[in-house]
């Protein structure tokens, strides 16, 4: 009886099959968080969707935007967020982390799916965030599937790594959807948010580092 | 080479096609007079074997689909208006000779450039839904002559030659005088400057001589220059009124065309455009759009609004359209040399504007902290164009999780033992395990609008860090800490 074919075996034919339609491997945003720049391979893919799941309460979604801002502005990089339920707060970033940041304060979904399909093809930002924490779960539910794919196709061959932060497993497809689990306490509050940053558990639900990518 | 001439033949048909985009490719016809006296006075190339000066019914018989139409003053006006903001991006000296013609004063300028920036206007007139003519000659009247012979330009350079072919008629003959040359065997100007001047006079009087001076083109005039335009608005009223977005974006780009001509002739950009939507129930939607990038560039202008306009919903149908830029001088700038700039500054700003028609202008930008200790002090400023070099690390780095806000923030229910909260009753509830606080700040307390705030850190028993604060109005739950 013959073995059915792996999925890498897959991956090859398909590959062999369809040179062209290999994608490009844009390089990466480092997040500078360990746990997490480790298991998407380096960082945020440039040119793809990554979305991060803040499933419980304090589970640390604000402390990696942080840090990516803080990582960015060490790169200088450009960086957009859209804030879907306009949630950020600029006095809790030190004042540096935030020059080369473009806030976009949406009043609803809507906005905030206008505003990221805008920046995705922009092609000036080395990071794109699409804060969708704090939209009603049965909004975010009626999200066309459509919306998703337009944003998928319009990341692809973009220079900017496009992150979702979204309060439960929302988006269709997406190479990367990481889970923040564990919830933080106010005992750590006088700790330093590197600290914190580096003892996040990260957990990789979809996606996977494929052996080139870990060789480049 | 000293003036120019722009024409736009059959001018009130081209005015009325550029201001309808049904009329675009089909045959159209302009008519005057009523019932059986109406005449054909202008027709499209589309009409075929139909000429001005028919009936209605013999131009039906000839091209049966061919749409009757009368004059559209106002099209005619917003036309005129983008034939001279064309003109004065030429030379400030125009004269609005005729309805479709205008006179451009290139006295003093470089012939070679002239010659193709007139060129350029031509193009960019067709581009705009007004296909123009122009003539450059030496005086105002060979630049007219020019015009009218013109495919789409025509420079005169040698005008003893260029004059000699034309027929008698360019000189424009009183009747008499017409068929008295007719007479003499005289068919072309070339025919009527081969006499004197002298002899001419004396058998046809001063008329004579005004005429063989025109024919020689030796007739010159001052212009009479119109004063380019102080604003820069354009409006448009819709009969009947409209409810889709085809109509009102064809308007828009038509008015945004003109305007970017205008701002250009007079050495402006935009710096922000006002869209009034006026509506059927005599109320009105304005939008005022901040373009990040001041600039004259319509398609970008168009993107922003149509971002804007795109999710609308008017109460009621739109009557009428109007469109204004406010004019400010282009952005002087000089980067430094080892700044990050931008990889595609155009995408940049268009994109920064196209986001504040859908969220606001006043919602997107670089936040920057106010020099204050009032809570969520924040403005949004333009973004730097270029990222500057990292600063040095704070001294007192933010420790802990970090704050998300609700905005607004939300009011709860605080049981106290003592000074400090136990348990929370609203969007989160439950009994906390852990306080931290309180941290009391205040300010402006010598002014009207002083503030007082208690801040503390909570942990929820659940899970879950939050921030409340403790105001004279009672206690909210500012947001989360994450």
């Amino acid at each position: 009886m013959a073995q059915p074919p792996t999925l890498s075996a897959l991956r090859s034919l398909v590959a062999a099959r369809f040179p062209t339609a290999s994608r490009k491997q844009l390089g990466c945003v480092p997040t500078g968080i360990a746990g997490l720049d480790e298991a998407l391979g380096g960082g945020l893919p440039a040119g793809r969707l990554t979305e991060l799941v803040s499933e419980a309460a304090s589970s640390g979604g604000q402390l990696v935007l942080t840090r990516l801002l803080v990582a960015t502005r060490a790169a200088r990089q450009r960086v957009a967020l859209v804030d879907g339920a306009d949630g950020f707060a600029p006095e809790a970033v030190p004042a540096d982390a935030l020059r080369h940041l473009v806030w976009v304060r949406a009043h609803n979904l809507d906005e905030a799916l206008a505003a990221a399909d805008v920046l995705v093809r922009d092609g000036n930002y080395a990071a794109v965030v699409i804060d969708l924490r704090g939209i009603a779960e049965r909004v975010l539910r009626r999200t066309p599937s459509p919306a998703w794919h337009r944003m998928h196709r319009a990341a692809e061959n973009q220079p900017a790594a496009v992150l979702v932060q979204t309060p439960f497993a929302l988006v269709p497809a997406v190479p990367w959807r990481l889970t923040l689990r564990a919830t933080q306490g106010l005992a750590q509050r006088r700790r330093s948010q590197a600290e914190l940053a580096a003892e996040l558990r990260v957990e990789t639900v979809r996606g996977h580092v494929a052996t080139e990518e870990k060789a480049g | 080479m000293s003036y120019a001439v722009l024409r736009i033949p059959d001018f009130a048909l081209q005015a009325l096609r550029r201001s309808e985009p049904a009329l675009a490719g089909r045959p159209v016809a302009l008519i005057a007079g009523e019932g059986r006296k109406a005449v054909l006075t202008e027709v499209s190339p589309e009409a075929g074997k139909v000429a001005p000066g028919f009936t209605v019914t013999l131009a039906m018989a000839r091209c049966p689909g061919i749409v009757l139409r009368v004059r559209e003053p106002d099209a005619e006006v917003e036309a005129q208006r983008l034939l001279l903001a064309a003109a004065f991006t030429l030379a400030p000296g125009v004269e609005a000779t005729a309805a479709g013609c205008c006179t451009v004063d290139l006295q003093g300028a470089q012939p070679e450039r002239t010659e193709a920036a007139v060129r350029q206007r031509l193009v960019d007139l067709a581009q705009a839904g007004l296909p123009a003519r122009a003539g450059v000659a030496a005086t105002p009247l060979l630049a007219g002559y020019a015009a009218r012979a013109a495919d789409p330009i025509l420079v005169v350079r040698d005008s003893a030659a260029f004059l000699a072919p034309l027929p008698l008629a360019v000189a424009e003959p009183s009747a008499a005088h017409a068929e008295i040359l007719r007479s003499w065997g005289l068919k072309t100007l070339g025919d009527l400057t081969a006499l004197t001047k002298a002899d001419v006079g004396q058998r046809l009087g001063a008329e004579g001589v005004a005429l063989w001076e025109r024919a020689a083109g030796e007739t010159t005039r001052v212009l009479r220059l119109v004063e380019p335009p102080r604003s820069f608005v354009a409006e448009w009223a819709y009969e009947p009124p409209v409810e889709s977005m085809e109509p009102l974006l064809f308007k828009l780009r038509r008015f945004a065309e003109r305007i970017a001509f205008e701002l250009r002739a007079a050495h402006f950009v935009a710096e922000t455009l006002t869209l009034t939507l006026l509506l059927e129930d005599e109320t009105d939607h304005r939008r005022k759009f901040r373009l990040p990038e001041p600039g004259a560039d319509v398609e970008s202008w168009l993107r922003v609004m149509q971002a804007h306009l795109d999710p609308l919903r008017t109460a009621a149908r739109v009557a009428g359209v109007r469109l204004s830029a406010a004019p400010a001088r282009p952005p002087a700038k000089q980067d430094g040399i080892f700044d990050t700039g931008l990889t595609d500054p155009q995408a940049f700003w268009e994109n920064l504007a196209r986001l504040g028609a859908v969220v606001g202008d006043e919602r997107v930008g670089t936040p920057v902290r106010c020099d204050s200790h009032r809570p969520d002090a924040f403005v949004l400023e333009r973004p730097s164009e270029t990222v500057p070099a990292p600063g040095a690390a704070p001294l007192h780095p933010p420790r802990g999780p970090v704050l998300r806000r609700f905005r607004p923030a939300r009011p709860v229910q605080i049981l106290l033992e003592g000074e400090r909260p136990v348990a929370v009753t609203g969007p989160v509830t439950g009994r906390l395990s852990a306080a931290a606080g309180p941290w009391r700040v205040s300010g402006e307390w010598w002014m009207p609008g002083s503030w007082a705030v208690e801040t503390w850190q909570v942990e929820l028993a659940a899970g879950g860090l939050y921030q409340l604060a403790r105001t004279a109005e009672g206690w909210w739950l500012e947001g989360t800490l994450d």
